[in-house]
């Protein structure tokens, strides 16, 4: 590990936070989502505003609250202590849960918007054809909005690669744990290395624009069908 | 022998209540399923709440529901049986095909899931001439198709009842009349009970058998389809009208007409094609397009003139007596036919009860959707 490129280890950081970041999204978003979608209760709006919190508030703010949540002195933390023997702020799993929060309604929004689109009408007819709530979401719901699911994992995972203030505060800057390339950005800058900060930013500039192309690539003509099938049934 | 083996009795039993802020259903009624059964009512009238009772749609009613001895709600023992797990089948008014499946994946997908499936696919495909269609994208046919395609997609479900909610109403009256007919095909081919819902008695008079009639919230008749026609009529709940279901005597292409057989005395019909394979004709005439005539109208371009007797004079409009019209009852060889004529003529003819007179009307006047 100590032979590897420091920059290369927050590459590897990054990528491990943000893929993991991504999983969970998708297990708790995709029902979530769905609950919103479906919910006609008034505290529908609260949890909406909550989710998308994070889209409004510097990042900083939330950093901030869960540093304190995380840290031995509150429950959260401290059972976590218990737990796993090790404290949770300024750890690999503290950034995960942050980003979790952090990139929360990136996910949620697309799925909650294309489980309204998608309404009830062929959720009924599966049912009526014998589909159990089970089969109906892998046959029917998961290939319909499958262009949404593939936006709310590419944009969960891209926006946790850009996060800097939730690291920055819950983090800190360990290499090989919660040094990830936005941080070590910051740290080239602050060193005045800046052929090296170039590096790290001209590549996150064109990943990102290579991974949001493929998402409006992949979205053109799926959300091109799904019009079409919604003007003629 | 109905009491000794009531699973050859197939029966709807629904004792329920549906209460939302603006509208109530209220059902306390037997439904025996053979053929098809058609519901009536005004829009509002509760008939597609009711059948979403039925299909397990409607999650707020309260009561008991059973589909020949298996129960399928009941809100006191909390049992509510799943929609999937009703064996039910359920076509609606937009035909709700899944998009992202091709014609067969979709007429595939109920009979995938019945295990118990006998029906062969071939048979059905061919039965609803779907057979060009089947590699298509559902998105590409036309509505008449679509509907089609969604019913025999339930049919392939092998549903234990059939509900229909006015699986017609978004087609245009050509595709109406290819889909009753595949309707009447499929009820004479597959011995399959149907709930026909439809606010068109012109529909349903083609196809079921029985006929409930929903007004606000409540069942207000139930019984044989002509004579649940004819209190509706006798009542002035519809537009008066005779509904008549005869058999063919004998088919004229040369004049484009049928003889219907009714007694020893005939009815001509408009029918340019040959009625193969039905024995059975349904028919309506508008109570207004029959005259009355003392003698026979044997000079008259008008081809249908029948004998028959005046049961009832009843009189119908405004209360004080403007404008009133009456509707007359004639018993022709033992079929009611209703008859409005003014009051006016009436009192020219002096008709009265018992008396013997002609009813005479064009062919044209005959309605029937084939």
């Amino acid at each position: 590990m100590n032979n590897t490129h420091p920059d290369i280890l927050a590459l590897i950081t990054t990528l491990k936070m943000a893929g993991l970041t991504t999983i969970i999204l998708m297990l708790i978003g995709t029902p979530l989502a769905w609950y919103l979608a479906k919910m006609q209760s008034r505290a529908k709006v609260f949890i909406e505003a909550l989710v998308a919190l994070p889209l409004v508030l510097p990042p900083t703010v939330l950093g901030f609250y869960l540093l304190l949540v995380f840290s031995p002195q509150y429950l959260p933390g401290q059972l976590w202590q218990q737990a796993t023997g090790q404290q949770l702020a300024f750890s690999f799993s503290a950034i995960v849960i942050g980003s979790v929060l952090y990139s929360l309604p990136f996910v949620v929004q697309p799925l909650q918007k294309a489980f309204e689109q998608l309404g009830d009408d062929l959720l009924e007819a599966a049912a009526m054809l014998g589909a159990s709530a089970f089969d109906r979401f892998f046959t029917i719901v998961l290939p319909i909005t499958k262009a949404s699911f593939i936006t709310a994992a590419s944009l969960g995972f891209a926006h946790t690669v850009g996060e800097f203030g939730v690291v920055l505060m819950i983090g800190g800057n360990i290499p090989g744990e919660t040094r990830v390339l936005s941080i070590a950005l910051f740290d080239h800058v602050e060193a005045f290395d800046y052929a090296q900060a170039h590096i790290i930013s001209i590549s996150l500039v064109i990943s990102s624009l290579v991974l949001l192309s493929l998402i409006y690539l992949l979205n053109r003509p799926a959300q091109n069908n799904q019009t079409k099938s919604k003007r003629v049934n | 022998m109905a009491e000794l083996m009531p699973e050859l009795m197939p029966e709807l039993n629904l004792n329920f209540t549906v209460q939302h802020d603006d509208f109530s259903l209220s059902i306390d009624e037997k439904i025996s399923l053979t053929g098809i059964t058609g519901i009536f009512g005004h829009s509002g009238s509760g008939k597609s709440t009711l059948l979403k009772v039925i299909a397990g749609l409607e999650k707020q009613a309260n009561g008991k529901l059973s589909l020949n001895n298996d129960e399928l709600l009941n809100s006191e023992a909390k049992l509510f049986v799943a929609a999937q797990d009703r064996n039910i089948g359920l076509v609606f008014q937009n035909s709700r095909l899944f998009p992202h499946l091709s014609v067969e994946e979709n007429l595939r997908y109920g009979q995938k899931r019945n295990k118990n499936s006998v029906l062969k696919f071939s048979e059905i495909v061919e039965l609803t001439q779907l057979d060009k269609l089947l590699d298509k994208a559902v998105t590409q046919l036309s509505g008449g198709e679509q509907q089609r395609v969604a019913l025999a997609r339930a049919i392939l479900a092998e549903p234990r009842l059939l509900l229909l909610d006015e699986p017609l109403s978004a087609l245009d009256d050509k595709n109406k009349i290819v889909l009753l007919a595949l309707l009447t095909k499929v009820k004479q081919t597959l011995n399959l009970p149907m709930l026909y819902v439809s606010h068109s008695l012109n529909e349903i008079q083609q196809l079921a058998d029985k006929l409930l009639v929903l007004s606000a919230g409540k069942v207000s008749h139930h019984g044989d389809i002509h004579h649940v026609i004819h209190q509706l009529t006798t009542n002035h709940d519809i537009l008066h009208q005779t509904s008549l279901s005869l058999t063919v005597k004998e088919h004229l292409p040369e004049y484009g007409l049928t003889s219907l057989a009714l007694g020893e005395q005939q009815i001509f019909i408009a029918c340019d094609h040959e009625p193969n394979t039905e024995k059975q004709v349904r028919c309506i005439i508008a109570a207004g397009d029959i005259s009355i005539t003392l003698h026979e109208p044997i000079e008259s371009s008008i081809v249908n003139h029948l004998h028959g007797v005046i049961t009832v004079l009843g009189k119908i409009g405004s209360t004080d007596g403007r404008n009133a019209q009456m509707l007359i009852t004639v018993n022709c060889s033992g079929q009611n036919f209703f008859v409005t004529i003014t009051t006016w003529s009436t009192k020219r003819l002096s008709l009265t009860v018992g008396q013997r007179i002609f009813i005479q009307f064009k062919a044209n006047a005959v309605r029937s959707l084939r």
